[in-house]
């Protein structure tokens, strides 16, 4: 049995905004999330700015969370957890009328967040904040759902690998419903002092909105950003015997890894393009089928590089025809959350017949693609490609498709 | 050996009342000795555990976390009576506890 996957519940929490509306406008006008940190004096750090979550997410948490059970959340748990229950408050799903050991929770996750800069903790609650395993947990426990219900780790490309996985659990008929996403924040002193060493971080400090600039000639490592992500995933049969509203269909991913280094990517995006081709045999579609890709396009020196050639290895000079953006020229990059952010947004590319653009954009002449400098623009989607490529060569390309029924 | 007297068993309800009260984010007259502290309240294990450093502080109690764990093993506490029953019994007995049985 292959059943078809289709997306019934959407939200996002990011720099750009605690919704998933006011980040799709926002990122349609090509506002940036990347301020000087404010979730600790940063003076003394190369990199001193980042895509922090606006400060009125405490309302929801006060709204959403219990006082315990947010006291045994860390920050980031309760963004995760609260973007669970508005992409399923928008999924209309009454949990009542399923089976509960048919609907699962597969969460993306590199940490929990609980660093020097996380408030609260204490020696009671200290291994509950830090279980990577807590934020699918705790959505599972929200809705009392009994069927899988785990952590993928996979950096970079976590919560993409969580599609995948909940992608599975329905297609082969073992779920009718899977919470899928991821949540992440690195904004501590420690990690961003361990990225530096790798030089890997942006250190254009000033202006804060200009330093993430992915294919960009001047562009010098990544802005870290946080936030949360979450699709509800549903079989088709399901949505339709309800009569949800289907935002996308999710036709297929691929998944696979370089084998090659803990850090780089393989030369000349070798591994990237593998990914692609496969993404588009596991779908059986050709590559002049998809109309936009939504890049992982850190703005480090080799992804944007490698990316770009792998495009061009894949879809030869359809790639000149393909939109290729960068949402993380806004957001930063929101490490395990970046995948399903970065679908989520694609999703809507298809809805609104609309892309994001790649903000601070300034040409490389190596980097020929067309990256939608800045500006929004209109365009027709079929079918979109969302790629996510990770440290420890972990590659996810996930391919979404308008819904026609 | 403490002695529990009326007044000392006031207190202890008092406090469990009061601390699942705050927790759990319910009105105090919804709970009842027979209240289900999972089931009913949306509790969990770790509640337990503080109370009983909230009790060993107030009444300078000598008791290992250890001892409690073997004593639950036997005598597992849901409603808000059993917890109560536990906790006077704790005071009273310390980690002498688990010669009761």
């Amino acid at each position: 049995m292959n059943r078809k996957v289709v997306v019934t519940g959407i939200n996002i929490i990011s720099s750009l905004g605690l919704d998933i509306v006011t980040n799709w406008e926002n990122a349609v006008r090509g506002i940036s999330g990347v301020k000087r940190i404010s979730l600790f004096d940063p003076g003394g750090l190369q990199t001193q700015i980042a895509a922090e979550v606006p400060s009125e997410f405490e309302y929801l948490v006060n709204q959403n969370i219990r006082k315990r059970s947010a006291r045994q959340m860390t920050r980031v748990t309760q963004m995760c957890f609260v973007c669970a229950r508005e992409a399923v408050e928008k999924s209309q799903i009454d949990f009542e009328r399923f089976d509960k050991t048919r609907c699962a929770v597969i969460v993306g996750v590199v940490n929990t967040g609980n660093s020097s800069v996380e408030k609260g903790t204490t020696i009671q609650n200290a291994i509950l904040k830090s279980m990577n395993n807590s934020m699918s947990a705790w959505i599972s426990m929200e809705y009392r759902l009994m069927g899988p219900n785990y952590t993928v780790a996979t950096a970079c490309a976590s919560s993409a690998y969580a599609i995948g996985f909940g992608y599975d659990l329905i297609s082969s008929d073992r779920a009718d419903i899977v919470i899928v996403g991821g949540a992440d924040s690195i904004i501590n002193p420690e990690e961003i002092r361990g990225f530096n060493e790798l030089y890997a971080l942006s250190v254009s400090n000033d202006p804060p909105e200009k330093a993430s600039r992915p294919f960009s000639i001047n562009r010098d490592g990544f802005v870290i950003g946080e936030g949360a992500g979450i699709l509800v995933l549903e079989s088709e049969k399901s949505a339709l015997a309800r009569n949800a509203r289907i935002y996308a269909e999710v036709l297929g991913y691929a998944l696979t890894s370089e084998a090659f280094n803990i850090m780089a990517p393989m030369k000349e995006g070798i591994g990237m393009a593998s990914t692609m081709e496969l993404a588009l045999k596991n779908t059986k579609l050709k590559p002049e089928d998809i109309q936009y890709i939504n890049a992982h396009g850190t703005s480090t020196i080799l992804n944007d590089r490698y990316e770009t050639l792998a495009i061009k290895k894949v879809f030869q000079d359809h790639a000149y025809r393909i939109p290729v953006t960068s949402l993380k020229s806004m957001i930063g990059h929101t490490i395990g959350a970046a995948g399903v952010i970065e679908a989520a947004i694609t999703i809507l590319s298809i809805i609104n017949k609309k892309v994001t653009p790649t903000i601070n954009y300034q040409k490389d002449p190596e980097l020929d693609l067309d990256f939608v400098p800045d500006k929004a623009k209109e365009h027709e989607i079929t079918h979109a490609l969302s790629n996510s490529f990770a440290f420890g060569g972990h590659n996810a390309s996930i391919v979404l498709k308008r819904y026609s029924g | 050996m403490k002695k529990i007297t009326d007044e000392t068993r006031a207190e202890v309800s008092e406090v469990v009342y009061g601390f699942f009260a705050e927790e759990c984010e319910v009105g105090i007259e919804e709970i009842n000795d027979d209240t289900d502290i999972f089931q009913d309240l949306g509790g969990d294990s770790l509640m337990f555990l503080e109370l009983i450093e909230i009790f060993k502080k107030k009444y300078d109690l000598n008791i290992d976390l250890k001892t409690i764990g073997k004593y639950n093993v036997k005598h597992p506490v849901n409603t808000i009576g059993e917890l109560i029953k536990t906790q006077l019994l704790i005071i009273e007995h310390e980690n002498a506890i688990l010669e009761l049985d």
